[in-house]
């Protein structure tokens, strides 16, 4: 299939939601200890579903035309299903802002100290470096710094990594472990190139 | 069967390539298609702070695929191994 011409018409993210039952604390967090200006904010009855509570929807901008926003349910309580868990399989539903310079994270980790928010982990990924915090909800918030372009390099070899992933998956007990994708994906590219070595 | 891993042609996989040069007994060609190939005639074996790897990425450095098996993988240690024949 020809991706370039089936390509839907996308211009990044406008906004991530996510519950709040912290009002106060939210708002206080991302717009006066982050420095995210507040720049909208929806306060309605409940409607659609008949049993949706009165609720405010307010944004913070995050740069580039992006914001993360957040739902607050009048008369609600946070249901057990939502709980915040320290747990990495919770945290990784998370928001990762973008920096464009390393120096830049340096500003955010100096920020962060000054401003008394934890700075749970900072590490160099393959081709982001990160650190990441957690806001008074509990949820994972990281700022990152991409450290080059992704290419067609990079991009095939997804392509690859997913397709040897997807198939140990229809096998079940095959796909116990990562080794099974690198040697599946090692057995596609040695019939591929392996005999030009 | 010879042990051999695939080492994807970007910058942050780069030290793998050097250093699987600088060792004996070890191949390395290409890259073609995006990938080098590094290969032994006994096993493979690298060190994390030789290669100056961070976890993130020591714990991803087979990503571009392996023949054979891995016989080591511990926090600073990486051992490839050729399967049975």
């Amino acid at each position: 299939m020809d991706k370039s011409s089936t390509r839907l018409p996308l211009h990044g993210v406008h906004h991530t939601a996510r519950p709040t039952w912290k009002l106060k604390e939210t708002v206080e967090f991302y717009r006066d200890k982050l420095g995210l200006p507040l720049v909208h904010a929806i306060s309605a009855r409940g409607w659609g579903p008949a049993d949706h509570a009165d609720f405010l929807h307010f944004f913070f901008d995050s740069g580039n035309g992006s914001t993360i926003a957040f739902f607050y349910y009048i008369g609600t309580e946070r249901p057990e299903y939502l709980a915040t868990r320290d747990d990495y399989r919770y945290r990784a539903t998370h928001t990762a802002w973008q920096v464009q310079k390393l120096e830049d994270l340096d500003v955010w980790r100096k920020h962060l100290i000054e401003a008394g928010i934890p700075l749970r982990y900072e590490t160099r990924h393959e081709i982001i470096e990160s650190l990441y915090f957690e806001d008074p909800n509990g949820y994972s918030v990281e700022i990152t710094c991409q450290l080059r372009p992704m290419t067609s390099v990079d991009a095939r070899d997804a392509e690859l990594t997913m397709a040897a992933a997807i198939e140990l998956e229809s096998k079940g007990a095959a796909f116990a472990n990562i080794d099974a994708v690198w040697r599946r994906k090692g057995a596609l590219l040695e019939a591929e190139i392996g005999g030009r070595a | 069967m010879m042990p051999a891993i695939f080492v994807l042609d970007v910058e942050e996989f780069s030290p793998i390539v050097r250093d699987a040069r600088a060792m004996g007994g070890v191949a390395v060609s290409g890259p073609h298609a995006g990938y080098f190939r590094i290969s032994s005639d006994k096993e493979l074996s690298f060190n994390r702070k030789s290669l100056g790897f961070k976890p993130a990425v020591w714990y991803g450095a087979l990503t571009g695929g392996m023949v054979g098996r891995i016989e080591e993988f511990s926090r600073d240690t990486l051992r490839i191994v050729g399967d049975a024949p």
